[in-house]
């Protein structure tokens, strides 16, 4: 018994003699460049991987028979592997158009496919270790800085700017000067447009007499009209707003949605989520405190387990009658009309996101009402910011491919972005792509032969136009290890409110302390250079 | 050829241990130093590769006295009287049996120092355990999984053992209940997590009527924290319940029924059979089995994270949950920090265990 | 009614009472309920259409609800063909050869711990890693990690046999036991990225041979630990007799050890099965297109649309079926006597 104890406890203690011995990062990785520097007592070990060739997932079959239509084919014997989350959503049209769009340029197209939750660490992996498996990602752009600041894409301009078929003079502003771009070149083409809206059901609505909310206070007015009444015929009672607030699922983006209008007014380059001269979080003052009323709130009219619900329950319970309000990507549009999950199609209504009256004033931190100045782009007096949330998925290029295969992996995001592809994709609903490109919102002959009713397509179609067109629509978080500070500060802290652990002031000083540790540990300068550039700011 | 086999023969004991040595060593020792290091650093992505940054404690720190404190270890409460004499009473035991270490014939300066590190460490898991489950107080992750572990391997195990017993009756049927027991210890973790939601779920359960008749359409397990981790445990213990049973069974049926026959016809009743002569044979295999899976139980997962993603709040979250939200976001610093401080956790009780408990009840 | 009193009367020390039986059956019953009814629920929700499950509870096909094989048709001859039955072979073969290879080397291991006496010096141990930390401390400065390794493999040899021998003080076996059962207490997020970046070097990402690797390392610990008890049950008389006979070591272990063990190895080995057939994180980060396995795709039914039940109800319906088959066929071995009969042979 004696000398077992001691030997572990004394293996313990050598195994750290060694290790603070050497403090260095392990051997494996490193193998050329080993730059040291000291600053300040912290040792800045700077590794560098060596590049090494790294057997492709799928071995080339290389043509050495007569090739007689070179220029037709330009990609023969190409393969290109392209990584994505596992569908159908996203991946099924990758896989259904690869076939067409090898009959066309010879191009092989790989899809692999990874659990969505895992998605954002297995290619960050990859380019980080220049493993190099995947040629292309299709992924949210909301993570591309930290693909970008790393060079780990491809540049795009070039190829867009050369390229007349993917007509990107077609592509919402948005998606085209803000998601795509990133201090103003090109990194990612949009295969799908993301922001979020608020769907009402139409039938309710017109029988109470009420009006779609067009601010927030309409929003908890018609939420609290309906909540406790059977809305769809089963004689239970149902709920007025049923919105996703589980915890590590969707719910930070939710939350922004209701505080977008209260934080940004002027714009989109003026951000929502930092003071662009201070870079401060604008979490702490009375805009926010509102928010989090608002959002705290809609819970008292929601599901009794509303607090563990993701956008796949909220959908399932919207689809199936059982909400008046909910709060959603443009998703609910197309599965509503699918038979085989609706009962309630032709009775969803979809509206942009609900506004407010009173906005922040960054000098003071308080609360100050909508005028000319204060609110430019107001509707009605009611400001309204619709908020991209995930922005979209995009395709990417890795810059680590081969040239040949980086111009048809090109060439094949190009293909699926065209509108002759895409007009028809984001009609369907399995595809999970929703309108992006002008074309399709304002063409509306595809939703009506999709199913939808002439006039639910204009109605949602309509909340599209109206998002989309909004100056005043807000970016999602583009910093460097973005993740950080919406999925574990953000999230926790709002969890936690909602579950009554922490009062709204510990939550709002909670989010604004956890934010500014991980900006003072990343380096304010390069997070605010960073979130300047994603918002086009030039300072 | 006589000298070879020879030779064979003296290297036995190599030849059936070194290959098990080498795998081991192989898998473990740079994983284990990596992410040792990966603790004391930070990680960020730069131009051309990913740079790390040593950082000292700094990410133990931040656990243990910074923004993480109240999350990781638990907000205190205010304990009751009862807390205080359970923490007393905690603190006491362990001071004698180190006193009593100390006074006996086989003590060594290593002994006593090593029991009394061992003495303070219980008494610190002690006092943040009554001090978080105060009235007032919250735990933290680490304390939500040590109620997990303790819980789910207390039930588990008199589950698991009671079933064995059932099954090692001849019984019409028996077997088809063997494999029936084990069925659940089969689905993937993942599985069974994403399976449990399902039959959790209040609105479209299976349970939703009698939620209903019991008047409970308004209220949520999942609003409620003891609720919430209720249900974690029902998930954890009916997923490995079968882990237990099939070893103990096992250990049941290899016993020699000799013993028992002899024991039967000098008239003990059955109680006194399990007492005397099944449970000293079952014990090694018992105590093995506790250690498994406790060290199973502490990376608890799966659960928590498709049931309530930690939530609501943070009264799921486990250790391992949240180490594995920061490697999400890849704050591998954090993340590893996190394990570090569940791998000495363990290996602490662990040790003690081995030494205390296994070593009296087996090696004696 | 007759075979009931029949058994009531032979009443033997293993024959329950009726009393005992009826409490029995009542309990087993009770507990295969609580083990089944979730799994009737994966089955009934297998073939349920989207609109049953979001609708509410409903129970019994035809009764309740008219059921589709939607799901079915869409796993296994639909768009996920390729996806399914791809990661279905790996796991098979990924899950049987780690298994096999795993209980072979574990239960060697185990042996050795039980019938020898194993005493590792401090001295080599504390040289080893010394020698690890000026391997790591050379890579650093820029030497290839092949050069390092071999210098302080040579390092270490030579202390070993020079100063090395000085210091006798040593570990004894159930040290090393313990060693190898602390390997699984750092939990799998923490060595996941490093494994990455070891496989990286060795050319093993998305492989099968690499995940297997992985998988045997994963569970030697287990083995070896269950299997460590088993053998201390087992009489070392026996042995005794057949090296009397002279029987070699080796022999010795495979024709009478192993006969003796077969309950522990079934167990064992269906529980090394389990764990790597439904291992989770290293097979997402080791394998990528090739070597996938099927507990990514039952996790991948969770996308942006929230969680397709019905798709994933049907893939852990197909994941377990093989392993319930193999409990099936394996757990007849579990079976009584075998000890019994080998002392009285």
């Amino acid at each position: 018994m004696r000398p077992k104890f001691c030997t572990i406890v004394g293996l313990l203690v050598l195994l750290s003699l060694v290790l603070s011995a050497c403090a260095t990062p392990t051997p494996q990785v490193v193998r050329e460049t080993v730059v040291v520097e000291k600053e300040k007592k912290v040792e800045v070990v700077q590794t560098q991987i060596v590049e090494k060739p790294v057997e492709k997932v799928v071995e080339k079959k290389v043509e050495v028979i007569v090739t007689p239509t070179p220029p037709a084919k330009p990609f023969e014997g190409v393969t290109v592997n392209i990584l994505t989350f596992t569908g159908p959503q996203i991946a099924e049209p990758l896989q259904r158009r690869g076939p067409d769009f090898t009959k066309l340029t010879g191009a092989k197209i790989n899809v692999i496919v990874v659990p969505f939750s895992d998605l954002y660490q297995k290619i960050l992996t990859d380019f980080a270790t220049k493993t190099n498996a995947y040629d292309a990602v299709v992924f949210a752009p909301q993570w591309m800085v930290d693909y970008i600041v790393p060079g780990y894409l491809e540049d795009l301009t070039p190829r867009v700017n050369a390229d007349k078929d993917i007509q990107w003079e077609d592509i919402a502003p948005f998606f085209r000067d803000f998601s795509a771009t990133f201090q103003g070149k090109i990194y990612t083409i949009p295969l799908d447009g993301d922001f979020q809206m608020v769907y009402y059901r139409t039938d309710l609505l017109d029988k109470a007499g009420l009006r779609p909310p067009e601010t927030w206070d309409d929003y908890l007015y018609i939420a609290k009209a309906f909540h406790g009444r059977d809305l769809n015929g089963d004689n239970t009672p149902d709920y007025g707003s049923c919105i996703s607030k589980k915890r590590g699922a969707q719910a930070y983006w939710m939350i922004w949605s209701v505080a977008a209008a209260f934080l940004q007014a002027k714009g989109t380059s003026e951000g929502s989520f930092f003071d662009l001269d201070t870079f401060k979080p604008l979490t702490d003052n009375e805009a926010f405190a509102a928010a989090l009323d608002v959002y705290k709130e809609t819970t008292k009219y929601g599901p009794p387990d509303e607090l563990n619900l993701d956008v796949g329950d909220t959908r399932s319970l919207f689809t199936a009658g059982r909400c008046a309000l909910s709060l959603d990507w443009g998703d609910i549009g197309t599965l509503a009309i699918d038979p085989e999950t609706s009962k309630v199609k032709d009775k969803t209504g979809a509206v942009i996101l609900p506004g407010t009256t009173k906005v922040l004033d960054r000098k003071t931190g308080k609360l100050v009402p909508c005028d000319q100045n204060t609110c430019p782009y107001a509707i009605n007096g009611v400001n309204h910011a619709p908020f991209a949330a995930y922005g979209g998925w995009s395709g990417a290029i890795n810059v680590g491919a081969k040239p040949k295969t980086k111009d048809a992996a090109y060439a094949f995001l190009s293909y699926m972005s065209q509108p002759a592809q895409a007009n028809v994709d984001v009609t369907i609903g399995k595809t999970g792509f929703n309108p992006y490109r002008t074309s399709q919102f304002l063409n509306r002959e595809q939703w009506v032969k999709a199913g939808m009713s002439p006039a639910a397509a204009a109605n949602y179609l309509g909340a599209i136009e109206a998002s989309l067109a909004s100056p005043n629509m807000v970016l999602d978080l583009r910093i460097p290890q973005n993740q950080r500070y919406q999925q574990v500060v953000l999230d926790k802290a709002i969890s936690q409110f909602l579950a009554g652990e922490i009062t709204r002031d510990q939550c709002m000083k909670q989010i604004t302390d956890g934010w500014e540790e991980i900006t003072n540990e990343l380096g304010r300068d390069k997070q605010k250079a960073a979130y300047l550039g994603s918002l086009g700011v030039q300072k | 050829m006589d000298r070879v086999r020879a030779a064979l023969e003296r290297w036995a004991g190599h030849a059936f241990l070194w290959p098990v040595v080498l795998v081991v060593l192989f898998l473990s020792i740079f994983p284990l130093l990596l992410s040792l290091y990966l603790s004391l650093a930070r990680l960020q992505f730069v131009p051309g590769g990913f740079q790390l940054t040593f950082i000292g404690l700094n990410n133990y720190r931040k656990l243990f006295l910074g923004s993480e404190q109240v999350h990781f270890l638990g907000l205190a409460g205010q304990p009751s009287l009862i807390g205080w004499a359970i923490f007393g009473l905690g603190v006491a035991l362990l001071a004698w049996t180190l006193v009593s270490y100390a006074r006996g014939q086989r003590a060594t300066v290593g002994g006593v120092v090593g029991r009394g590190l061992a003495a303070v460490i219980g008494s610190l898991i002690l006092l943040m355990l009554v001090r978080t489950l105060a009235p007032g107080g919250r735990p933290g992750t680490i304390t939500v999984t040590l109620i997990y572990v303790f819980v789910d391997l207390t039930i588990q195990y008199l589950l698991g053992l009671g079933l064995a017993l059932l099954c090692t009756q001849r019984l019409p049927g028996r077997r088809f209940f063997r494999v029936v027991f084990l069925l659940p210890m089969m689905i993937t973790p993942v599985g069974v997590a994403y399976m449990f939601r399902m039959l959790a779920d209040t609105t479209k359960g299976p349970f939703k009527p009698i939620w209903g008749a019991l008047g409970l359409y308004n209220v949520s397990w999942v609003n409620d924290p003891w609720g919430a981790r209720a249900a974690v445990m029902i998930g954890d213990i009916w997923q490995w319940t079968p882990f237990m049973f099939i070893v103990l069974l096992a250990a049941l049926e290899g016993q020699s029924v000799e013993q028992v026959e002899a024991a039967t016809v000098d008239g003990a009743n059955s109680w006194q059979i399990f007492r005397h002569i099944t449970l000293p044979e079952i014990l090694p295999v018992s105590t093995t089995l506790i250690l498994i899976r406790m060290i199973e139980a502490f990376k608890i997962v799966d659960l928590p994270n498709v049931l309530t993603n930690g939530g609501p709040g943070t009264a799921t979250e486990s250790l391992t949950l949240q180490a594995y939200i920061n490697w999400r976001t890849l704050d591998l610093g954090g993340a590893s920090a996190v394990a570090y401080v569940l791998l000495f956790l363990v290996t602490f009780l662990a040790m003690t265990y081995v030494n205390v408990i296994r070593r009296r009840l087996v090696e004696t | 009614m007759e075979t009931f009193l029949k058994l009531f009367r032979r009443r033997s020390l293993l024959q329950p009472s009726v009393a005992q039986m009826v409490v029995s059956y009542f309990l087993l019953i009770g507990w295969a309920f609580v083990v089944l009814f979730p799994l009737y629920w994966l089955v009934i929700t297998s073939l349920k259409l989207p609109i049953h499950v979001n609708d509410g509870p409903v129970y019994l096909p035809f009764v309740d609800f008219e059921p589709s094989l939607h799901a079915w048709k869409y796993i296994l001859i639909g768009d996920l063909k390729n996806d399914t039955i791809r990661p279905y072979v790996n796991t098979l073969i990924v899950g049987l050869a780690s298994a096999l290879l795993a209980l072979t080397l574990g239960t060697m291991a185990a042996y050795g711990l039980i019938r020898f006496r194993y005493r590792p010096r401090l001295g080599a141990i504390g040289a080893f890693l010394g020698c690890l930390g000026l391997a790591v401390i050379a890579v650093v400065l820029g030497v290839p990690w092949t050069i390092a390794a071999v210098a302080a493999l040579a390092l270490f040899i030579l202390i070993l046999q020079t100063v090395g021998r000085r210091f006798q003080k040593s570990l004894g076996n159930s040290d090393i036991a313990f060693w190898l059962i602390s390997q699984r207490i750092l939990p799998p997020v923490a060595v996941v990225i490093p494994i990455y970046v070891l496989y990286q070097q060795f050319r093993l990402l998305d492989t099968h041979v690499g995940l297997i690797i992985a998988y045997v390392g994963a569970n030697l610990p287990i083995v070896v630990w269950l299997m460590r008890d088993y053998f201390q049950t087992i009489p070392v008389e026996l042995e005794e007799c057949a090296a009397i006979d002279g029987a070699s070591r080796y022999r010795i272990f495979v024709s009478i050890v192993l006969p003796l063990a077969v309950p522990g190895l079934i167990a064992t080995f269906l529980f090394v099965l389990v764990f790597a057939w439904n291992e989770y994180l290293l097979a997402l980060f080791l394998s990528s297109a090739r070597a996938q396995t099927m507990p990514l795709t039952v996790a991948a039914q969770n996308a942006t649309r929230g969680p397709q039940w019905w798709y994933m109800s049907v893939l852990i319906i197909i994941m377990i079926l093989p392993v319930i088959i193999m409990a099936i066929v394996l757990e007849r071995y579990i079976a009584r006597g075998l000890l019994v009969g080998a002392i009285k042979g």
